[in-house]
């Protein structure tokens, strides 16, 4: 037969003496019962607001999370649109610049060459005149050569030649051949 | 200049006195716990346990334990309801923001080691568990009050509470398949494990406070005769000091250990 200690006399159970450190006596359900009381106690008048506005809070914070990613969104939305729109501005400037370039270049080179075709033009037209001029002169020399030497021969048939003549003839044949305009 | 000359001579009388302290330390001659107790003891609560006979019952109740609980309920309330006034959407209290603290602290621990369906129920218990025992741990640190938690009562009541709400939780998520792991040949180690698991939670706090309270009530007691007035008075100091360490400590430690066994029999691993 096994004989269990009573709980008296285990030490730190015993009644005896005075204050003991360890008794458990009906103490312990009066305390179950405050610690209970006090529950709902506090989550009548400490707990029910405090979660409230801790859910408020909450709330709170999502809502202005979900706006501040809803706005990124959008800034996101109208950054792309806005780029898309300078993208498409900046081809539009560079292909209007371009073309500004080329008929530029074409005007230019249309310019140019209208100004040769007149250099050339013009210079064929003084060659020519020149040409024209040269022919007429010559005639004209020609003209007058052949006057002057009938005229030569005339003087030389009337007087008759001696030396003295002869060298006179051709004296004035010189100075007359001076005095010609041309 | 004249500051420092005077800090030079603040400090000077501070080692002084702090010297002649060491000097007139007490040496703890005639020192007697019980005696020191019964006179410390201002409100002249019963110290002893008293006999009463509640609706037929006989039993014996730790009077100063009730009395000095129901201090610790108004002030765990008036914390409650300070924190509750001064709560806002936008601009909290101090004690407010310390108070969401606590909550935000435990529902991050509460809500870590259970799914969310299950630690809603008992989210308001946690949190009761630990403002009641820091304010009733606190306590013991105030003149002329006494820590309701250095009484076993207190402790193996709260203790019991957790017991069954281990069962209670268990019933109520996992079913009889909580009980699985008493099905080997002699069931005796899981069945002590689980009474092992609210003495332990109580007697951790138990032993915590009432060795604080016997350490605080012994540094007291050792001012006497010429040291009448500063014995035992620095390592007083130092010791409520350590005191609200451990007042902290344990408050927290009796909380996640609640959380900690009650989640150890919802979780959807248990074996």
């Amino acid at each position: 037969m096994v004989s269990w200690p009573k709980p008296a006399t285990v030490p730190f159970l015993r009644k005896e003496g005075k204050n003991p450190v360890v008794e458990i006596n009906g103490t312990i359900v009066v305390q179950i019962i405050h610690f209970l009381l006090l529950l709902l106690l506090l989550r009548l008048v400490a707990y029910k607001p405090i979660l409230k506005i801790l859910d408020e809070r909450q709330m709170y914070v999502a809502s202005n999370i979900e706006q501040a990613e809803k706005q990124r969104a959008e800034a996101e939305r109208i950054k792309a649109e806005f780029e898309a729109e300078m993208r498409r501005v900046r081809e539009e400037a560079q292909q209007i610049i371009e073309r500004a370039t080329k008929a530029s270049e074409e005007q230019a080179q249309a310019i140019m060459e209208a100004a040769k075709e007149e250099t050339t033009r013009l210079k064929e037209g003084a060659l020519a005149d020149i040409e024209r001029e040269k022919d007429k002169a010559l005639a004209e020399l020609k003209d007058q050569v052949a006057s002057m030497a009938i005229l030569v021969a005339g003087k030389v048939i009337r007087d008759g030649l001696n030396i003295d003549a002869q060298h006179k003839l051709v004296q004035d044949a010189i100075s007359e051949v001076k005095n010609l305009p041309c | 200049m004249k500051e420092e000359s005077r800090f030079k001579k603040r400090l000077f009388l501070g080692l002084l006195l702090i010297f002649v302290l060491f000097i007139v330390s007490g040496c703890g001659e005639n020192f007697d716990l019980h005696r020191t107790e019964q006179e410390v003891n201002f409100w002249k609560v019963p110290l002893e346990p008293v006999e009463v006979n509640i609706a037929g019952i006989e039993t014996k109740l730790n009077l100063n334990t009730v009395y000095f609980t129901w201090v610790a309920m108004a002030l765990t309330l008036l914390l409650g309801f300070a924190a509750a006034r001064g709560c806002s959407v936008r601009r909290p209290t101090k004690l407010a923001s310390m108070m969401e603290l606590v909550f935000d602290f435990l529902k991050s621990q509460l809500y870590g080691s259970m799914a969310e369906k299950k630690a809603r129920g008992i989210y308001l218990l946690i949190i009761s568990y630990f403002l009641f025992i820091l304010v009733c741990n606190l306590m013991g640190l105030v003149p002329t009050l006494e820590a309701p938690t250095g009484d076993i009562n207190t402790t193996l009541g709260l203790a019991l509470i957790t017991f069954v709400m281990i069962y209670v939780w268990g019933l109520r998520y996992t079913g009889p398949k909580m009980f699985k792991h008493y099905i080997m040949p002699i069931p005796i180690l899981p069945i002590v494990e689980d009474f092992a698991k609210p003495v332990t939670l109580a007697f951790r706090l138990f032993g915590n406070m009432k060795g604080k309270h016997i350490m605080t009530v012994a540094l007291l007691g050792l001012i006497t005769g010429m040291a009448e007035y500063c014995g035992g008075f620095l390592a007083s100091v130092v010791w409520l000091a350590f005191g609200i360490f451990v007042s902290a400590i344990q408050a927290f430690v009796f909380t996640v250990l609640s959380i900690a066994y009650i989640s150890m029999v919802v979780s959807d691993d248990h074996h």
